[in-house]
Order: C-alpha cells, then structure tokens, then sequence
C-alpha cells in the first residue's frame, strides 16, 4: 500500500516536470513565426491568402495543445492521471495475459483436432488398411482439415478468399475419391494374377500347362474381364464411381469459379457473361423460328 | 524314358518361334505404319442440300435402280454421340454405299460439332426443331407427303419421339439399337446411369465432354477395349489392310463432339432415370410423346451382344406403339458390329430395302404440288468433298 503511495508521488513529481515543459514548449511554439518571407515572389493577393490561412491553422492547433497542457497541469487533473499511470502495469498484464490465453486454447483445440485423426483410424481398424484407407482419408479429411477451409474470411478480399480456399477444398476431396476410384480399377488386376497363378499351378501338377504363349495371356484376359464385370456390377463400385464424380464437378465449379474472378480483371468476357449472352441468343432464335414458321402457315 | 509332365522344351521352342515371329513382324510393320496408308472415312460422296446451324443435311444419291422398287425418301439419324461416319467407315462395308446400289435415295443428318453456345438445346430443340424443318424440307425438296425414317441409337430414340408427334409426316419407322426401355439391368451403361448427378454434371461442363463419354464407353469393359484391342493390333500390324481399317476405327470411335448440355439433362433424367419414353409419359415442348400415335410399321432391329443397347432396351418397343404392322429383328453382333461387321453387311441394309419395299407398293405418288413451296435451305445446296480425312475438327 506504502509502496502503491510511493509510486504514485514519483509518477506525480515526473509528470508535473514534463507538463509544464510541454505547457511552455506550445505556448512558444504558438507564438506567430517570421512573416512572409518564405513567400517572397508570389502574386499579392495569393500570398497574403495563403500566409492567413496556414498561419491560423498552426496557431489554433498550438493553442489547442497549450490549452490542453494547462488543464493537464491542474492539481486534480494531475491527481487523476497519477493514479491511472499507476493502473497502467495491471492493466497490461491483464491484455497479455488474456492474448496468451486465447493462443492457448486455439493451439488446444488444434492440437485436439491432430489428436483425433488418430482415433478416427482406430475405429477403421487397420488389419483391412488397403481397403478402408482411402475411406479413413476422406473421413479424417472431412472432419478435421476441411473445416479449415471453411473459415469465414474478413475484409474486402473475403470473397476471392473463400473461393479459393472452397477449390482447395473441393480439390483435395475429388483426390480422395479419385484416388478410391483408381484402387478398385486396379483391384480386378491383382485378383487375376492371382487366380492365373492358381490356375498356372493346377495345370502344372495335371501337367497341362500350354505350350504357346499366346495362350497365357488370353487366359489371363478371360478372368480379367470377368473381374473386372464382377466388379463394374458391384454397388460399391457404382458407389465411388457416382462419388468420383460428384467431388471431380464440383471441383471444377469452384475452380471456374476463381477462373471467373481472374477474367474480371482483364479485358475479356467471363464464361458467366458469355453464357448469358448465349441463353438470350437461343431464346431469341426460338422466338424468330416460331414467327418464321408462324408466317409461312399463313 | 519317361515323358516329362511339364513340356519345357517345346515350351522353350515355342518362346523361341514367337520372338522370331515377333522380329519378323515388327520390321514388316515399320513399313506398312511408315508408308502410305489409306485410312480415310466417310468417303462415299455426298452433297449438302440443308445447314441450320450447326446442323447438316447430306443427301447421298441412289447410284442404280434397285430391284426392291424403294422410291420413297429414306432420312438416316444417328446419335449425338460419336459420328454419322461410321455408317460409311470402310470401302466394301459402307451401310451408306449399300444403300444408294440398292436404290434408296437416302438422307443423313449431320449434328455437327455443338459448341458452347449449344448447351441450352432440348431434345425438343432436336426433334421438333431440327429434325422437324429437316424433315419437311425433305418432303418440300422431293414433292413426297411422307417419307421414310430411320434412327440409330440415341438418334433411333429422336425418331420414335419425332414419329409420335409428327405422324402424319412418316411412312415407315426403322429403329436400329435403339434405347427405348431403360429399366434393365443388362447393361451396365443402365446401371451407372441411374446414380448419376445429371444436373450436377451440366452445371459443371455446360456441354456433355465427349471424351469424357467416350472415357466411360471403354470403362464399360477395359479388359477388351483398353488393353486386348491393342494386342491385337500388335499382332496384326504387319497386315497392311488390317491396320488401315484399325485406324479408321480408331478414328471414328475418337471422333466425339459435346452433347449440348440440356439435351443430355433430359435425356439421362426422362429416359435413363425415370424411363418416362416406354411409358408414353415424356414431354417435348409441353406435348406427351404418346408411343399409340406411332401408327405406321415399324421395324426394330438389335443386336444380340449389345453391351450398350442390350435387347431388354431396346426390343420393348413393338409392343407399346399403336402400330399393327411392326417386326423385331436380333442380329448376331454388338452395338457397332450391326453397321460395320462384314457378316451383318450381308443381312442389315438388305433387310431394310426388302421390309421397305414390301411397303413402298402401297406407296402414294409424290404430290407435285408440295415441290412448288417455297424451300427451306438457308443455303444453296453445295458438293461435298468426301470429309474428314485429316481427323476430327477441333471440338472447341
């Protein structure tokens, strides 16, 4: 408490001392400066002008400061000040105190959304990794990175912003499925090899293996297609395909879109004009071909 | 001694034999892929009588008079998808060149390239548009009241829409793999159709990308078309004829414009997913295509191993049209085997000219009074270069 008071005199002794030098460095600087003289040459009428009017403008803001310094320098206004300066250590603290808190739980909360990947693969389990894995992907990717994209972006850029962070979104989703996708069109490969393996084996011990070469690959090609018929006729299959699909469109929609944004800058017309002026043409052609057939009935 | 169980030694000579052959064969090729080849399409001659558009008329001359007495104006159209081109692939096994030795004045539509531009055509736009004012120029053009139809695949299913609406206008009906029932699951192409996001897809490519469909088309068996097709090319490439009708194939298959982009909607939404065309229950341009009104005869020709248009798609059709004199015809081949296999060569076009002709003595004289209108053309009818010798016009 002593020392509060302490700190409070020392504060209230300084303040005074640079008041009054502040109180008297305005007044001083208030005062009018040489007339005229940097004008020398300048038409009459002009330079008087000009001289009133800067003149005026610097005299009534020393004023302002020499008037504001001498309020300052009232005991009650010293009082006052005196002790918020003391409030000045408590209230930084406080600031930084409450920045490190919220960098903390944002790091947290970062830190709890890596934490999760790890459990989303458990629930997949790894012992069917090669099957499951391009689905833990999306998974994770859906549930812990994408938000991240999903931010809503401020100020006026924040349209372009989220357009570009919607493409990379839509960009990495369509790779996972692509890549799903490109797995079940190698699946019926691997398969077939295996099963010309067996078949290869079987022949061996019945001691029918063919003597042409040529013969190999149409048995290979011959379970092969049967595969990959199998495989086209799955629903998991029709699954990924339609899903493929789907991310791929809507991959490019957003990708267009930023493609849309970057021509408005240049002097050419967008996709979105161009289209406009085309459905406005078809509507007109129609309307022209009608009144031509229209007429020629009559 | 004991005969091995494995035979490695004639395996082993065996190895050897096919190594030598392979040599041998792989000189030959360098100079057959180094040298000329004739791999032109589409080289039957042709002139342009109507554009419109995009859109091209072709009208194809009978090159002598045929037994089958056919007077009657035959309108060929084919698919949005891949090109009217194949019907004319090949010398020797042209369905085009048939036609005109058997005596058929025949027409095909050109659907051209759509663009960007396009991407707002219906199928009404198609089939009440285009096809209408190609149609009617036909019967201006030639003084015939009707004329005769005949749709391939895509194009098969524009014809038994047009022929519901525009009855009074066709005299014969010819569907050939022609997609009419889509609720089946013998083809795949049926099945993936039904969980694609049609209005997600436009939205995204504004026209269907033809690649893109042609990507899926080999998807729909990679063993065959991705990987043994090219085997077999190595292996008969030392066969100069071989590899020029390879090519040619090559060339048509990859030759795919853009579907416009609402045509594609309604036709994966209508047909594929709600199968509203069998049902007599699909609307073009606010008027139900009722299958009843298809009152003339119909001939409906498939094939057999269709992986495309499988016969449950495409062999419904007879029993829901008003018509009483229809005939279904399966043919021993697949979805392209119909027009270019050298087997069907031999029974398709003659099919038709016989069914046709048995029909054309019924046949009213062309009315002299309809040629006197006033044509249609929006240009003057021109000769065409036999086309597309140089591959496929950039699509965009």
């Amino acid at each position: 408490m002593n020392q509060g008071k302490g700190h409070e005199a020392m504060y209230g002794s300084l303040l005074e001392a640079w008041m009054k030098t502040a109180d008297e460095f305005w007044k001083s600087t208030a005062l009018p400066g040489p007339s005229s003289s940097d004008t020398y040459g300048m038409p009459e009428g002009f330079q008087k002008k000009t001289d009133n009017k800067f003149q005026e403008s610097f005299e009534s803001t020393m004023k302002m400061w020499s008037t504001m310094s001498s309020v300052l320098r009232e005991p009650k206004a010293m009082d006052a000040v005196t002790k918020g300066a003391a409030a000045v250590p408590e209230i930084i603290t406080r600031t930084i105190g409450s920045v490190w808190e919220g960098y903390f739980r944002i790091q947290q909360q970062i830190m709890e959304k890596l934490g999760r990947i790890g459990e989303d693969t458990e629930a997949f389990k790894f012992d069917k990794l090669d099957e499951n894995i391009f689905r833990v992907c999306a998974d994770i990717y859906e549930k812990e990175l994408s938000p991240f994209f999903k931010v809503p972006q401020l100020g006026l850029t924040r349209f372009y912003q989220e357009r570009l962070d919607d493409t990379l979104d839509k960009y990495h989703t369509f790779q996972i499925s692509f890549a799903e996708f490109l797995r079940l069109l190698y699946l019926p490969i691997e398969k077939s090899v295996k099963v010309l393996q067996q078949k290869l084996e079987e022949l061996t011990k019945e001691g029918r293996l063919p003597e042409n070469s040529q013969d190999y690959y149409r048995m290979w090609i011959k379970i092969l297609e049967g595969h990959y018929m199998t495989l086209f006729k799955s629903p998991e299959y029709a699954e990924t395909l339609s899903e493929t699909l789907n991310t791929f469109e809507d991959y490019l929609s957003a990708r267009d879109q930023i493609l849309q944004d970057s021509l408005q800058s240049v002097p050419v017309p967008t996709t979105r004009e161009m289209d406009e002026l085309y459905r406005e043409i078809y509507h007109l052609k129609k309307k022209v071909r009608k009144l031509e057939k229209d007429q020629s009935k009559d | 001694m004991e005969q091995p169980k494995i035979p490695v030694d004639t395996i082993l000579r065996h190895l050897a034999e096919d190594a030598e052959k392979v040599q041998d064969r792989v000189q030959k090729a360098s100079d057959i892929l180094l040298g000329q080849l004739d791999t032109s399409i589409a080289s039957t001659p042709y002139e342009i009588v109507y554009e419109e558009d995009r859109v091209k008329l072709k009208h194809y001359a009978p090159t002598s008079v045929g037994r089958d007495g056919v007077t009657t104006p035959l309108v060929v159209v084919y698919a949005l998808i891949n090109r009217e081109t194949m019907l004319d692939l090949q010398p020797g096994r042209s369905v085009v060149d048939s036609f005109q030795k058997a005596g058929v004045d025949l027409y095909m539509i050109d659907w051209g390239y759509p663009t960007r531009k396009d991407k707002f055509l219906t199928i009404d736009d198609h089939v009440n548009g285009y096809m209408d004012n190609v149609i009617d120029f036909i019967r201006q053009h030639t003084g015939f009241e009707k004329i005769n139809l005949m749709g391939i695949c895509m194009g098969g299913s524009f014809c038994v829409m047009y022929a519901a609406l525009h009855p009074e206008k066709i005299k014969n009906l010819i569907t050939t793999v022609c997609p009419t029932n889509f609720d089946t699951d013998q083809g795949l192409l049926h099945i993936w159709m039904r969980n694609i996001d049609a209005d997600r897809m436009i939205d995204a490519f504004g026209n269907m990308p033809g690649d893109m469909m042609n990507f899926g088309f080999l998807l729909l068996n990679p063993a065959r078309l991705m990987i043994d097709k090219y085997v077999g090319f190595l292996e008969n490439m030392d066969n100069k004829t071989f590899v020029e009708n390879f090519i040619r194939m090559e060339k048509w298959i990859f030759d795919s414009p853009d579907v416009p982009g609402e045509t594609f909607r309604q036709f994966v939404k209508d047909c594929y997913q709600k199968n509203l065309l069998i049902k007599s229950r699909m609307k073009l341009g606010g008027k139900r295509v009722n299958l009843k009104k298809i009152t003339m005869p119909v001939l409906n020709i498939y094939g057999q191993y269709d992986h495309l248009v499988p016969p449950g798609a495409a062999e419904v059709l007879t029993s829901k049209v008003g018509s009483t004199d229809t005939e279904d015809v399966c043919l021993d081949t697949g979805h392209i085997g119909i027009y270019v296999s050298g087997k069907t060569q031999k029974e398709f076009v003659p099919k038709i000219v016989k069914w046709l002709g048995e029909r054309e003595k019924n046949s009213t004289a062309p009315k002299t009074g309809i040629k006197d209108k006033k044509p249609v053309p929006k240009k003057a009818p021109q000769r065409a270069r036999p086309s597309r010798t140089a591959g496929p016009k950039p699509k965009r």
